[in-house]
């Protein structure tokens, strides 16, 4: 069953210098327990896309488009039923954990206080949020339960984000780079934290992340993000092993364990956005035709779609 | 065979409340990089800022191109100092937040050599489009950078210099593949070209058996050296099947 279906959005900012277009005609929807990345370089639009979905853009931006949550549409939701939805149904890992944090509330009680507002007894909360803490690798929970955000170092702190998601039990949970500056081994244990999710109530996650590697080990299918739009989605195997965007292909050389092949020059500025395809003036095969017409992604059931004129050129 | 640019002989660290390390002996020969590896807290950060002197060992000795940092003459020191140089791994407070590109780059040649702006910027132009930055990024404020712009500022101003050994500290692990991929090639051009050793501490086993002929992995307070090959072999039995498929 389709659990989440976005429909053309687009997303602008308007700024002093001019428009920022964010988000442009991004579609893509995910069924009930299956894994969905978005992946792509930093400011490739991936977070606002997370934000748009959960409503936490700020009231400047402009949205187009659908966002069905459950056959319900959240674009046009009241904010009381949005909030209502929100950490119950929908859950959000932010990409800044502090700011998510209430820095007044022990560690242990910020998990805790979700278990007793659904009528947990105080006692058998704070051993839930300890165990809990265990299970994302805070160890020794019972210490840790005890302190305050600010006694926690980044990583850990992003780690007690997670696990807060997790106690929400949420029907989405959209992860926004859980594993960003965590080392190898945490890296491994948020990840295996994360692939719990799939396998618990058919829960669905939404991985944004530029960790190629979490994403190649957690997702079944996979959305590449380049200026602001899906220039390749497909199943997580496909991708990584044959992908066809010209993107694609570079930012896979550019993994260390595949050579580590730079992608030299830089995406267009959101507010300058170039006629024709986004990624022409940096690909090794474009051709007149790629600077004059932007190229449609054009979507097939069980296969994804590939945005470009001269698909696995390279 | 020629002395190492690089010579830690049983250096210890401690904070009171025991040791981070003890018993750290390596060296690095010039136009080499030796990695330190190790989970966050292990003490990568403080063994190279004891190498670069901002932290004194407990016990001990570094020796630099044969000279022991420790017993030099402050003036001869200040002399030597230019020669190793680090680079931190958040872009954001490597550079002046209140200092244009175009003052972080030129300062380092301003201060050791006594030299104007103007003429600073001059030396430094070749080494500033060398590293992929043009003349637009020089009026921008860190903050109107990317991170992977910012630390290619980093590299420019630390090779003005002309160092011997750069501590590299996780220089990428903020960055995405593809501009990690751009800095670590830099890197190791700059190498090519200068011969600069490395010390470079990473989190990421595949970074680092890129860039490293032979890495320390630090454990409990002690370093373990691998040659290439036995610091994947080692990655392999220690993670091996950690993260489900
Ligand atoms: N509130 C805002 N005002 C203006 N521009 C914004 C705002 N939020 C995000 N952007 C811009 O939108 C683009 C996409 O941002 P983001 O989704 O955070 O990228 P990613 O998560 O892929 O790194 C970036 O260019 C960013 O600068
Ligand atoms: N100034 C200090 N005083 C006391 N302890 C410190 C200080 N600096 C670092 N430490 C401790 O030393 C250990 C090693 O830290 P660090 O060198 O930053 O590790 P790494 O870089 O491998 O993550 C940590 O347990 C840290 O808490
Ligand atoms: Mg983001
Ligand atoms: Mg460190």
């Amino acid at each position: 069953m389709t659990l989440l279906s976005v429909q053309n959005l687009n997303v602008r900012f308007p700024t002093g210098e001019g428009t920022v277009h964010a988000s442009r005609d991004v579609s893509f929807s995910m069924k009930s327990g299956e894994v969905l990345g978005l992946v792509g370089e930093t400011g490739s639009g991936k977070s606002v896309i997370g934000q748009a979905i959960i409503r936490l853009l700020p009231t400047s931006a402009s949205i187009t488009g659908t966002i069905a949550f459950n056959g319900q549409e959240l674009t046009t939701l009241q904010d009381d039923a949005m909030h209502a939805l929100r950490g119950r149904s929908i859950s959000l890992v932010p990409q800044n954990p502090s700011g998510s944090l209430d820095p007044l509330v022990r560690n242990g009680s910020q998990i805790g206080e979700i278990f007793i507002e659904r009528g947990m007894e105080k006692k058998t909360a704070w051993e839930k949020a300890c165990d809990l803490l265990v299970t994302v690798g805070l160890i020794p929970s019972d210490q840790i339960a005890k302190e305050y955000p600010h006694q926690l170092s980044g990583g850990m702190r992003q780690r007690l984000t997670t696990s807060i998601a997790i106690a929400e039990n949420s029907h989405l949970i959209i992860a926004d780079e859980p594993t960003k500056g965590l080392d190898y081994q945490a890296r491994e244990t948020t990840a295996r934290v994360l692939s719990g999710i799939k396998t618990r109530d058919n829960a669905s996650l939404l991985l944004i992340t530029h960790d190629l590697y979490l994403a190649e080990h957690l997702c079944d299918w996979i959305a590449v993000l380049y200026a602001g739009e899906i220039v390749e989605v497909g199943p997580a195997t496909q991708i990584f092993a044959r992908p066809r965007h010209p993107y694609t292909q570079a930012l896979m050389r550019a993994i260390p364990k595949n050579g580590l092949v730079p992608l030299e020059g830089q995406s267009p500025s959101l507010m300058a956005i170039p006629e024709g395809c986004c990624f022409a003036d940096r690909c090794s095969c474009h051709s007149e035709v790629c600077k004059m017409i932007h190229p449609d992604l054009n979507q097939e059931p069980l296969i994804g779609g590939v945005r470009c004129h001269h698909p696995s050129c390279s | 065979m020629p002395s190492p640019v690089l010579q830690l002989t049983g250096l210890s660290k401690s904070y009171g409340h025991g040791d981070i390390f003890s018993g750290i002996s390596f060296e690095v020969g010039s136009g080499k990089t030796i990695g330190l590896f190790g989970q966050s807290g292990s003490g990568k950060t403080t063994l190279g800022r004891c190498i670069m002197r901002i932290e004194e060992p407990s016990s001990g000795h570094i020796l630099m191109q044969g000279q022991d940092l420790a017993r030099m003459r402050p003036g001869k020191l200040r002399e030597l100092r230019p020669s190793f140089q680090m680079i931190f791994q958040h872009p954001e407070v490597s550079l002046n937040p209140r200092m244009t590109l175009a003052d972080s780059v030129a300062e380092p040649l301003m201060v050791h050599r006594g030299i104007g702006m103007e003429e600073a910027l001059r030396e430094i132009a070749p080494l500033i489009r060398r590293v992929g930055l043009r003349d637009e990024h020089l009026a921008r404020y860190p903050h109107q950078l990317s991170g992977g712009e910012v630390q290619r500022a980093v590299l420019s101003r630390i090779f003005s210099l002309k160092p011997k050994i750069v501590v590299a500290d996780e220089p990428t692990s903020m960055l995405d593949v593809s501009v990690q991929a751009q800095v670590l090639r830099l890197m190791q051009d700059l190498q090519k070209e200068t011969g600069v050793s490395y010390v470079f501490i990473s989190h990421d086993p595949d970074v680092m058996s890129v860039m490293c002929e032979e890495t320390l992995w630090i454990e409990k307070g002690k370093g373990t050296l691998y040659d290439r090959f036995g610091f994947l072999e080692r990655v392999k039995t220690q993670y091996s099947g950690a993260v489900p498929t």
